[in-house]
């Protein structure tokens, strides 16, 4: 699955910068948005199939919040430690991670401070969302299917959720969402607040 | 508004799932949609990227930086469910031996 999704992946990056018509530039957010929807279609039929997860989720109570809080400290952490190899201060690199694989909104928001800040956490989110698709159906095989929710950080709402979805089940298909959402609404807290802490 | 346009079209899928109001021949067939579904969605990501001449440019520059911090982000984000995972596994086969 794993090479699936990357071939996929560069194909489109190739077309996209070799050979789309830029006439249909304003029809690919479109596409994107009926694509995730239908997707998204998938992931509830199979999660509705499976009588017992709601049980499941209940029974893991709050519980399951431990995922996004764990991602979040993670992501940052790990992007301060990437940042003293590559000496990026510690806020800013902390604030690239809390991204969260939000490319859109994290550059935005980094771009207030220096536009090198905005498309570096732009390549690094984009990145982080591309190594996710890969690298979700692996980690589910061999380290575990809630630890497959990391990777994806704040996409684990959308895009990233029905290869979640297929590589666990449907319970971790909910914890994922739970997640997605939780750390979607962090983005626009976070990064603003790393940028404006003094280590 | 994203999120509660997801939130219903998941539970409309869950509904549709729960009720089985698909035949089970669709529903056999459902697995192959959704991959091919899948693959169609990262092909129009991938173009949405390629597409933006200097995003393919600045991968090119800042390009080894951006994954390096990825790759750690994601490392890290892995350890950490991973310290507490077990926590909630212990929970799920819990249920599952009271079922």
């Amino acid at each position: 699955m794993t090479i699936k999704i990357l071939v996929a992946v560069f194909i489109g990056i190739f077309t996209g910068f070799f050979m789309f018509p830029t006439d249909l530039l304003n029809h690919i957010d479109l596409l994107i948005n009926f694509g995730l929807c239908l997707l998204l279609l998938f992931v509830g039929i199979d999660i509705g199939r499976q009588k017992d997860v709601f049980s499941k989720i209940k029974t893991m109570g709050l519980k399951i919040l431990w995922v996004p809080i764990m991602i979040g400290i993670g992501s940052i952490l790990g992007a301060m430690v990437g940042g003293l190899f590559l000496n990026i201060p510690y806020n800013e690199a902390g604030a690239i991670g809390a991204g969260f694989g939000w490319y859109s909104l994290s550059a935005i928001e980094l771009s207030k401070h220096s536009s090198q800040l905005g498309t570096l956490a732009f390549v690094t989110n984009i990145s982080r969302e591309v190594i996710a698709l890969a690298c979700i159906p692996i980690v589910a095989k061999y380290i575990g299917k809630f630890e497959a929710i990391a990777p994806a950080g704040a996409t684990a709402m959308d895009t990233t959720l029905p290869i979640i979805s297929r590589s666990t089940d449907a319970s971790v298909a909910i914890v994922s969402f739970i997640t997605g959402v939780m750390l979607s609404s962090l983005v626009p807290i976070l990064v603003p607040l790393m940028m404006a802490v003094n280590f | 508004m994203n999120i509660l346009l997801y939130l219903l079209i998941l539970v409309v899928g869950a509904f549709i799932g729960y009720k089985n109001l698909l035949k089970s021949s669709l529903l056999n067939k459902v697995g192959i949609m959704q991959n091919c579904a899948l693959l169609f969605l990262l092909f129009i990501m991938g173009v949405k990227i390629g597409i933006d001449k200097e995003i393919v440019y600045s991968f090119g520059t800042i390009g080894v930086q951006g994954v390096v911090l990825a790759f750690f982000t994601i490392v890290f984000s892995i350890l950490g469910v991973k310290s507490v995972s077990w926590m909630i596994l212990k929970t799920e086969v819990k249920t599952e031996n009271d079922h």
